[in-house]
């Protein structure tokens, strides 16, 4: 009864609509016209589902594409500011050993504190991972709060220039490390959020790109509430 | 999303773009004109409007492309070299390496680099004692910050870090480098129009027709100069504070320093004052910045102080009252030792032995004899007497100052009162050279605002009597006829360029009488007579009522 596919595509390709094209299908002549016009309709819609589709695709791959390329320099972001961290620690870990030397030799009395300080940087050079490193890190800021504590204690350390000059090096290095932890943390925060959001969380999870952990204090002394004494 | 800087760089080469065609379109009509009063003054009798509704093509495409020949050598004149043309116009110089305030400055730059992800930073300073801070950027993505020195020596540490984060506030968020290419853009405006006040002057009387035109297209320069200025928003500025406070958690700094600065002078009157857009706060006082509405927010750079302060203030949950009362108290703590409070403790015996700092290290100790024999120990080298726990300069130790005479020391100046050879220090962290003889001082002219400005100095009772028999002189003198007496009175050679010295007032508020040099603007103080100065300068509230000068 009707036009076999192979002829529609050909009449398609060919551009051939028409009674003509039919001709040779036996169809009454009377019927012919109609059921070509819906068919030939059909084959239209056909491709304009098969154009949309494939415009769809082109669209989602390219959709795909641009959420890969955002999530990669995200995360190349954040291993970025992780290194410039690293860079920070190891500036301060530096000045350590020149700031004991300078303060050593007025200190006789407060051998442990500077000990402390010692035994705390090698820790902290000593310490590998995430965890770890941050662990020995705070707990060489502490050391090295409560040496400047001492150093207060002494007015002729106050009054000299060497030690005044380590000190500003070191609040320097205190403050570049909190912030190239902000740092860390925000460009992390933002690629969290982005990782779980809608269209990008489907790309995010085939290609394994897994949630940061935030560079957190550990530092039970600055969590606690202050005790207030009357 | 915190600040996502690729919308931001979109923006940023669309304003630079708009700003070329701009720019083009202005001298395409600026000729226009110009050929519009050239065809109906020089070349007809009547005037006809129906050349400027209606004129001729080809002339429309010989004057396009005039414009655009012209505009585009302005624009690459303008933005080539960007920054350190600018640095040079607003008198802008590296860093001290050895100064301790700049040491410190150096580092809050570098932490503000951290604090924003990595971008180099350059520290740049304006030896001036006005107040403020200004960032730079070019396409080559250079970014400078720069303060003066009457900032590093007023504002704490804290303060400083967010007047560098609200500069690095603008870097990040591009409009930096918009601001720097207009000011640079208008900037050769200003230099063609102070050429040409001077050189037109003379021509008016024979030329008055060409004096007129020339006139005429300075007039729509300065008119451009204003059009380009529109450009730049004034929301930026609330932008850039919101960064600061973003990248430092601390609002409460940011709202003290815009406090500081604006009660204070903000350096106008000085070159760099012309390139407003770039500072922090606008050195000049005018009534456009501090309204609120249409016409300032187009024209305007600076949004209303008052206003960015309370905003501040909120943020911090103070008001604007309890901010100026927290400052009214507030000291900043200096990062050097003052090598004057150390030597109320007496002076130490000429004869000993010393330790010497050099080299990062301390060494000796050693006699003086040694010490003769060492050539690195220099008059501003840290010593330590041995038996005391105290650290000086080698100059202030009596002996070790024969000591260096008597090596010889080859020094470049020599003193122009007694022809000893002058012996280099440091005073208030700022070079400058002192006679041993008649102890005179001679102060470079881009070091004198560094010595006034900070207060490190502990000044000794001899400064504080004659400072106060100076100031007593002063409500004596008629001022009027002491600077006739003063003026062209020419005695001493300068020491450095061998020019003369006009002695003169330093200003005429501080009645000091000082010998300037003529070529080089080198400045020679008898004895005492800088630190009466600086004494003066540093409590002028004191002397003047508060009002200041």
């Amino acid at each position: 009864m009707f036009c076999s596919i192979s002829s529609f595509k050909n009449n398609i390709k060919e551009g051939r609509f028409g009674v003509n094209s039919c001709k040779n299908t036996g169809i009454k002549s009377s019927l012919a016209p109609r059921i070509i016009f819906t068919v030939v309709g059909l084959a239209k819609e056909v491709v304009m589902v098969l154009i949309i589709f494939l415009v769809l695709l082109a669209l989602v791959l390219i959709g795909f594409l641009i959420i890969y390329n955002m999530l990669v320099t995200l995360k190349v972001r954040i291993e970025n500011a992780w290194s410039q961290i690293d860079v920070q620690l190891k500036r301060r870990h530096d000045l350590i050993p020149n700031l004991v030397e300078a303060v050593k030799g007025y200190m006789a009395y407060e051998k442990d504190t500077l000990e402390c300080v010692i035994k705390a940087r090698s820790q902290a050079v000593q310490a590998n991972g995430m965890k770890d490193k941050s662990e020995a890190e705070n707990f060489l800021s502490q050391t090295l709060r409560s040496l400047f504590a001492v150093v207060e204690k002494y007015p002729e350390l106050k009054a000299n220039q060497n030690v005044l000059k380590l000190q500003e090096e070191l609040t320097s290095t205190e403050n570049r490390i909190s912030f190239a932890r902000q740092y860390y943390n925000d460009e992390t925060a933002r690629y969290n959020t982005q990782i779980q959001m809608i269209p990008i969380v489907f790309v995010a999870r085939m290609f394994a790109f897994t949630a940061k952990d935030f560079f957190q204090i550990e530092d039970k002394s600055e969590k606690e509430v202050p005790k207030v004494q009357l | 999303m915190p600040f996502s800087f690729i919308d931001i760089e979109e923006k940023k080469s669309r304003v630079i773009s708009f700003l070329f065609v701009f720019i083009i379109l202005f001298y395409f009509l600026t000729a226009f004109l110009i050929l519009f009063v050239v065809e109906n003054y020089a070349l007809r009798s009547e005037i006809s409007f129906k050349y400027f509704f209606w004129p001729p093509l080809n002339h429309i495409a010989v004057i396009f492309l005039i414009a655009l020949l012209v505009g585009f050598c302005h624009w690459t004149i303008s933005t080539s070299n960007l920054i350190d043309k600018m640095s040079l116009v607003i008198g802008a110089e590296p860093l001290d390496a050895k100064d301790a305030y700049h040491q410190v400055f150096k580092n809050i730059v570098e932490e503000v680099s951290v604090a924003i992800g990595g971008t180099r930073l350059e520290p740049l300073v304006i030896p001036s004692a006005g107040m403020n801070a200004f960032a730079l950027q070019d396409f080559n993505k250079r970014a400078c910050i720069g303060v003066t020195e009457g900032l590093l020596a007023r504002l704490s540490r804290s303060q400083l870090e967010a007047v560098v984060a609200h500069e690095a506030g603008h870097i990040k968020s591009g409009d930096c480098l918009s601001t720097t290419v207009i000011c640079s853009l208008s900037e050769i405006y200003e230099t063609i129009l102070m050429k040409m006040n001077s050189g037109f002057r003379g021509l008016r009387g024979r030329g008055a027709g060409l004096a007129g035109l020339v006139y005429l297209v300075i007039g729509f320069m300065n008119f451009m100069s204003k059009l380009m200025r529109a450009f730049i928003s004034r929301q930026r500025e609330y932008r850039a504070d919101a960064l600061s406070v973003r990248l430092t958690r601390d609002p409460l700094s940011l709202a003290e320093a815009l406090e500081l600065i604006s009660s204070r002078w903000r350096g106008e009157g000085l070159p760099e004052a012309r390139m407003e857009s770039i500072f922090i706060v606008n050195p000049k006082m005018n009534s456009l910045d501090d309204a609120s509405g249409f016409i300032s927010d187009v024209f305007s750079t600076h949004p209303p102080i008052d206003e960015r302060i309370a905003i501040l203030a909120d943020m911090a949950h103070l008001t604007h009252e309890q901010i100026e009362e927290r400052l009214k108290n507030f000291k900043r703590v200096s990062p050097v030792v003052s090598p004057e409070t150390k030597s109320a403790e007496g002076i130490f015996s000429t004869h000993g032995r010393w330790s010497i700092f050099l080299n990062d290290a301390w060494c000796g100790p050693f006699s003086l004899e040694e010490l003769m024999k060492i050539e690195a120990v220099k008059p501003d080298t840290w010593v330590t007497p041995e038996g005391h726990a105290v650290t000086k300069h080698a100059y202030e130790e009596g002996a070790l100052i024969e000591m260096f005479k008597e090596r010889g020391e080859k020094n470049d100046f020599d003193c122009p009162h007694c022809r000893a050879p002058l012996i280099e220090m440091s005073y208030e962290g700022a070079p400058f050279w002192r006679c041993s003889c008649c102890e005179g001082s001679f102060v470079g002219q881009d070091k004198i605002s560094r010595i006034l400005i900070r207060a490190d100095k502990v000044f000794s009772d001899e400064t504080l009597r004659l400072a106060g028999v100076v100031m007593k002189e002063k409500e004596k003198f008629n001022l009027g006829i002491t600077r006739t007496k003063m003026n062209n009175a020419w005695i001493l050679d300068c020491p450095k360029c061998r020019s003369k010295m006009r002695r003169q007032f330093f200003v005429y508020s501080y009645p000091i009488e000082i010998d300037r040099c003529a070529s080089c603007d080198s400045i020679w103080f008898d004895k005492q007579e800088l630190e009466i100065l600086q004494y003066l300068y540093e409590n002028k509230e004191e002397f003047f009522d508060g009002k200041g000068f």
